[in-house]
């Protein structure tokens, strides 16, 4: 009987609509990617350039996984890019002066955790908004890189880590099942623990989470710090698929990997995340950039399309939570 | 417990001041357990003070605090919870994007092992806690898994009541003005929300402006003015004219 006084026309809506709106708009978005290009090139819907776009797109998307979290809690890490580098660089002299790979992964994992937990410390406990600690965070860690290497470029790593970014099990690249699994943990964590939990829940009502009980502070640290261990593995993947690490790695990432976390559903203002949007997201700017370069695009091209793609579904977020949700945050 | 006459809360001379400022001075009262009491005055009378002092967000200046006859010293919002003092903020303190079980089990989340072996969220006893508790005050949420940002505005005050009997300690549940910013319809199911509450022995004391709803659902009102009890009154004996005289200082 109380259903009747709701305000939001959300209850009454029928079957087809309510169908619809669970479904991830970009599924459209990419259905009519492929078909543009499958028309526009016979190569694009070759299994081996399918597997390429998953390969290319496995890097970002385990960094993207930990962005999730990260946005959802309303908070966001510029300083991803700079840090696959970092970790990345810091992991090819380790295994190059002898360390074996899985201790060198692990020490990457570590290492990137670790950056994390500063970038938690100083959004927490010197109260620096997440957008300047992590610009700080950027700027830092790639002077630190450059620094650190001077004109070095390590190459040649051992099959063990090319195997992780160049390998195949089967038709399907090992980075890519890389990837899949950090998605499916991700998934698991995002909606079936605790820390998922309170991650959208510190975005959407970050008071009434401390009123509870729970410490604030230290589940924004671990969010962080999640961040960074998926940053230490795609550090790993990443040097092992280009064979090399050199002081530039990472360059530019984070724009990319915010753009799919945003592009797939998940808030900006927090509270909203979704890791099954962030899979898509992903993978829709990895097929406009393979398309663009199939069609013969020019390059500067997938980049404005990218800009605008980002664009809709900031626009069309607000359009809907307008229409959905009513009330105070 | 040998005390079983003494009353749930009683407090005695409580003073406090901002500055220069007496908000409230020598205000002693006592409620017993089970009823519903009132606190009704003018902007300024002392109001939020006093019920802060309770609560434990304000620390008194003065005066004494009796839980069931015995002193306690109520200096912080956790001295007031593990006493069974709970508070309903006038905000509510949901998370609009979680749903209202989630809300509810919010910081208490049960946890089982999917394929024994990987710990998940227990969404299924989440829900049905949920519906049994609001269940016993005779609740029903359209649905326990949409986000509360989509309930209406008695239905939050609900899943916030939801979230005081899951705890099972709360004895006395203090409530800033819960039926202002509210519609007609929903304000009467938060009337009677407030009725089965008392029903199931859990005591309320209610700030609120609106008379009428505090002759509705409490037994007496405590009326400040100027920081000081202007009058403690039954409503089965007075009128609203009588009250509002005591709030205006019309009487005396």
């Amino acid at each position: 009987m109380v259903a009747t006084s709701n305000s939001g026309g959300v209850g009454a809506r029928p079957g087809i609509a309510a169908a619809l709106n669970q479904i991830n708009p970009l599924i459209f978005v990419i259905i009519g990617l492929y078909i543009v290009l499958i028309i526009g090139s016979d190569r694009f819907l070759a299994m081996t350039n399918q597997m390429n776009i998953t390969r290319q797109a496995a890097v970002f998307l385990i960094i993207a996984i930990g962005q999730t979290f990260v946005i959802s809690s309303r908070g966001i890490d510029l300083s991803v890019g700079s840090a696959v580098g970092f970790v990345g660089c810091l992991m090819a002299t380790v295994i190059d002066a002898g360390v074996p790979v899985p201790l060198a992964i692990l020490f990457a994992v570590a290492l990137g955790m670790t950056i994390g937990a500063v970038n938690g410390l100083v959004i927490t406990k010197l109260n620096v908004s997440p957008l300047i600690a992590t610009l700080g965070m950027l700027v830092a860690l790639r002077g630190a890189t450059h620094l650190y290497m001077g004109s070095n470029t390590v190459t040649r790593l051992p099959e063990s880590l090319k195997f992780l970014g160049q390998g195949f099990i089967g038709p399907v690249p090992m980075a890519a099942l890389i990837a899949l699994a950090m998605a499916i943990i991700g998934w698991w964590l995002f909606y079936h623990t605790k820390f998922g939990r309170y991650a959208t829940s510190i975005g959407s009502n970050e008071s009434a989470v401390g009123l509870v009980g729970i410490n604030v502070d230290r589940q924004k640290i671990m969010i962080y710090m999640f961040q960074g261990a998926c940053v230490g593995i795609a550090a790993a993947v990443l040097v092992g698929r280009l064979n090399a690490a050199s002081p530039t790695l990472g360059l530019n990432y984070e724009l990319h990997i915010i753009a799919g976390v945003v592009l797939g559903g998940t808030a900006l203002y927090g509270g909203v995340g979704t890791i099954w949007g962030t899979v898509l997201g992903i993978l829709t700017i990895g097929i406009v950039e393979n398309g663009m370069v199939l069609i013969g695009a020019d390059f500067h091209l997938q980049r404005v399309l990218i800009g605008i793609l980002l664009v809709a579904a900031v626009a069309y977020q607000g359009f809907r939570r307008r229409r959905l949700g009513s009330g105070e945050r | 417990m040998a005390e079983a006459a003494a009353p749930l809360l009683e407090v005695k001379d409580l003073h406090k001041a901002f500055g220069g400022v007496h908000a409230v001075e020598g205000v002693s009262f006592t409620i017993e357990e089970g009823e519903a009491v009132a606190i009704v005055g003018d902007n300024g009378a002392g109001k939020s003070t006093l019920v802060k002092m309770i609560s434990g967000a304000y620390r008194r200046d003065s005066g004494r605090v009796l839980w069931g006859g015995r002193d306690v010293p109520l200096n912080n919002p956790d001295d007031a919870q593990n006493l069974g003092i709970a508070t309903m903020y006038q905000d509510l303190a949901l998370v609009a994007d979680l749903d209202a079980a989630g809300n509810i089990f919010l910081g208490r989340e049960p946890m089982r092992r999917w394929l024994g072996l990987v710990p998940v969220l227990d969404r299924e006893t989440m829900r049905t806690t949920s519906r049994q508790l609001l269940d016993r005050v005779k609740i029903s949420l359209p649905s326990l898994d949409r986000p509360v940002r989509q309930l209406s505005g008695g239905q939050r005050q609900a899943t916030a009541i939801g979230r005081f009997l899951l705890s099972d300690k709360a004895r006395l549940i203090i409530m800033d003005e819960p039926t202002a910013a509210l519609g007609v319809q929903e304000q009467r199911k938060v009337l009677g929300l407030i009725g089965r509450l008392t029903e199931q022995g859990i005591t309320i004391l209610v700030i609120s402006h609106n008379l009428e709803h505090v002759f509705t659902v409490c037994q007496r009102i405590i009326v400040l003015r100027a920081g000081r009890i202007a009058g403690i009154v039954k409503t089965d004996e007075v009128d609203r004219q009588q009250v509002v005289s005591l709030i205006m200082g019309g009487t005396q």
